[in-house]
């Protein structure tokens, strides 16, 4: 279960959003829009305990993520959460395979991970020693939903993960997406102004930014 | 640093076993008395094998310094030739018991032409027992030889970790009859190594020699003080010379891993997002650090011994040198271990740094 309470977000004195509530049971999947500059990236920073919000609580199952320690708030994200960025977030100088070794390294797991299935399953079973430089927008987009659910997470955010796609790869993507969230059997907290999206997934739960779910 | 850390060792080696060896070759000698010239030549020439002597002394004289009532011994040495650099000492059998030497096989002269070679004059030249070698003349092999009259071995002695070991030794005669003197009048010798009855003789015996005969008497302790004293700056300034070689380097490896993580604070933010915790980037970075440290400085510890070795093997300097106690190790590890906690402080700087970023403002700039 996450819960978030009351979550306010202040910029150089600027209220940029204020009273999220929201709580997402487990394997539902919830989708926040808004238009462009509302805060949505930044309220998904806050989600994956990347920014503290200037008030509010954000709870994962019985874990108040802001009142761990900084160490364990990266740690905790690394176990739980899977996350794909707007700007995908990749290690460029590094291969495909690499970027998915990184992130299992990180997470301190002892089972290996099967990179060639979920390389598989992402398209990019033959590209696994290429560097990410060299991939193209469609193929860093897949290697980074990849990436976001190589440790089998609880909790996967996606912020923006068709917006710069064309529909043939809008379309990959999300049942993509919503596929390995559902072998995951991971709750799914996707963020975009993209309108293609409701057509692609059907949500359980919708914000609106400034709403109340 | 490997180049700070190189001459340092250099430097610990090459002080240590100067002053190990000037000590181990002075086997209680109280003074040497030779031609008139430099005292440190005279002591360096006949007590540590280095230098070339002052002159010769005639043996006429000598003998009367051997028999004066304040000498409790008198060892005449006498100089001049040398087989494959190793020089060839015309002396009596009391420099043996000087030495405290025993021989490994064979025995003492009992004749003229025959010697006594030490433990690594017969490594190195492959001379054993009853085998024959020629001198050269001079204390450096010119080529010029005595090829008329070839010396024979006679004994080999055990290794004592002194100058004897790089010795070759003769009677007298061997060297007088070599260069054809035969007029007892006009017999000459290098110098006269003696021992004091009393301690006291320290103060008036050199006087009167130096002021009563065309003789010089110098003392060793005195003399090789004096040396070291004067080296010991010499030290001191090479040392100065690596310590700020070192400190370029811990700056080197700073402004090396400032840049580093300067060029990488978006792969280390990304690392970040991934689960990397502030703590594991901190000891990530330190571990470049250190590993760039702890590498440099071993293979600067180990280049050091290598010169040393070096110069132990190639030189006939080296030669007369010998590496005997380990108390060197004491003082390279202290530096190994200082230089490695500097280096840690150093590294700390780019820790704090990346401990200290903040992931989203770094993802958001690049």
């Amino acid at each position: 279960m996450l819960r978030c309470e009351n979550i306010e977000f202040n910029v150089d004195g600027q209220n940029l959003f204020s009273n999220i509530n929201l709580n997402l049971k487990p394997q539902k999947d919830l989708l926040i829009t808004g238009p462009s500059g509302v805060g949505k990236t930044t309220l998904l920073s806050i989600l994956c305990g990347i920014q503290k919000p200037t008030t509010g609580k954000i709870t994962y199952n019985s874990i108040d993520l802001y009142n761990l320690p900084e160490n364990k708030i990266d740690e905790f994200r690394g176990k739980n959460l899977g996350v794909v960025f707007q700007n995908f977030n990749l290690i460029n100088t590094f291969t495909v395979k690499q970027n998915l070794e990184i992130a299992v390294s990180a997470i301190d797991t002892k089972t290996s991970i099967p990179f060639f299935n979920l390389l598989d399953r992402v398209g990019l079973a033959n590209k696994s020693h290429i560097k990410v430089a060299n991939l193209s927008i469609g193929e860093k987009q897949r290697l980074a939903v990849a990436r976001a659910f190589v440790g089998d997470p609880k909790w996967v955010f996606c912020d923006e993960a068709t917006s710069s796609l064309d529909d043939k790869n809008a379309k990959i993507i999300a049942n993509l997406i919503k596929d390995e969230s559902l072998r995951c059997k991971a709750s799914l907290v996707l963020i975009t102004h993209d309108s293609r999206i409701k057509s692609l997934i059907n949500f359980s739960n919708i914000l609106k930014l400034g709403d109340e779910l | 640093m490997i180049v700070g850390i190189t001459i340092i060792t250099v430097s610990i080696l090459v002080n240590q076993v100067t002053k190990e060896t000037f000590s181990k070759n002075n086997p209680g000698l109280d003074a040497v008395v030779g031609a008139k010239g430099s005292p440190l030549q005279l002591i360096l020439s006949s007590i540590h094998h280095i230098d070339i002597p002052t002159g010769n002394i005639s043996y006429q004289n000598a003998r009367k310094i051997i028999k004066h009532p304040a000498i409790k011994s008198a060892i005449p040495i006498s100089l001049g030739d040398n087989f494959q650099n190793f020089r060839i000492v015309g002396t009596n059998k009391s420099f043996l018991k000087l030495y405290k030497a025993n021989l490994i096989s064979g025995t003492t002269w009992s004749q003229p032409m025959q010697a006594v070679i030490g433990y690594n004059v017969s490594k190195v030249t492959k001379l054993k027992i009853n085998k024959f070698f020629v001198g050269s003349h001079g204390l450096i092999d010119t080529g010029d030889v005595h090829a008329e009259q070839p010396y024979k071995v006679v004994g080999v002695l055990k290794k004592t970790g002194t100058i004897l070991d790089n010795l070759i030794l003769t009677s007298l005669d061997s060297v007088w009859n070599l260069h054809s003197v035969t007029n007892k009048d006009k017999l000459e010798i290098t110098s006269l190594l003696l021992k004091y009855k009393n301690k006291t003789s320290s103060f008036s015996f050199p006087r009167l020699i130096n002021k009563g005969t065309n003789m010089q008497a110098a003392s060793p302790s005195f003399e090789i003080s004096k040396l070291l004293k004067l080296t010991g700056n010499a030290h001191r300034i090479v040392d100065y010379l690596s310590v700020l070689i070192i400190i370029l380097s811990f700056l080197g490896i700073l402004f090396t891993l400032l840049n580093n993580i300067n060029e990488r604070k978006y792969d280390l933010a990304v690392l970040r997002t991934l689960g990397f915790s502030r703590w594991k980037l901190f000891s990530i970075i330190l571990s470049e650090g250190m590993i760039i440290s702890i590498l440099g400085s071993t293979i600067g510890l180990i280049f050091g011994y290598i010169v040393y070795e070096s110069m132990y093997y190639f030189s006939i300097v080296g030669r007369s040198l010998e590496l005997g106690q380990l108390n060197f190790l004491y003082d390279l590890f202290l530096i190994w271990i200082i230089v490695n906690i500097i280096a840690f402080i150093t590294c700390l700087i780019p820790c704090i740094k990346v401990y200290k970023q903040n992931i989203r403002s770094t993802l958001l700039n690049s």
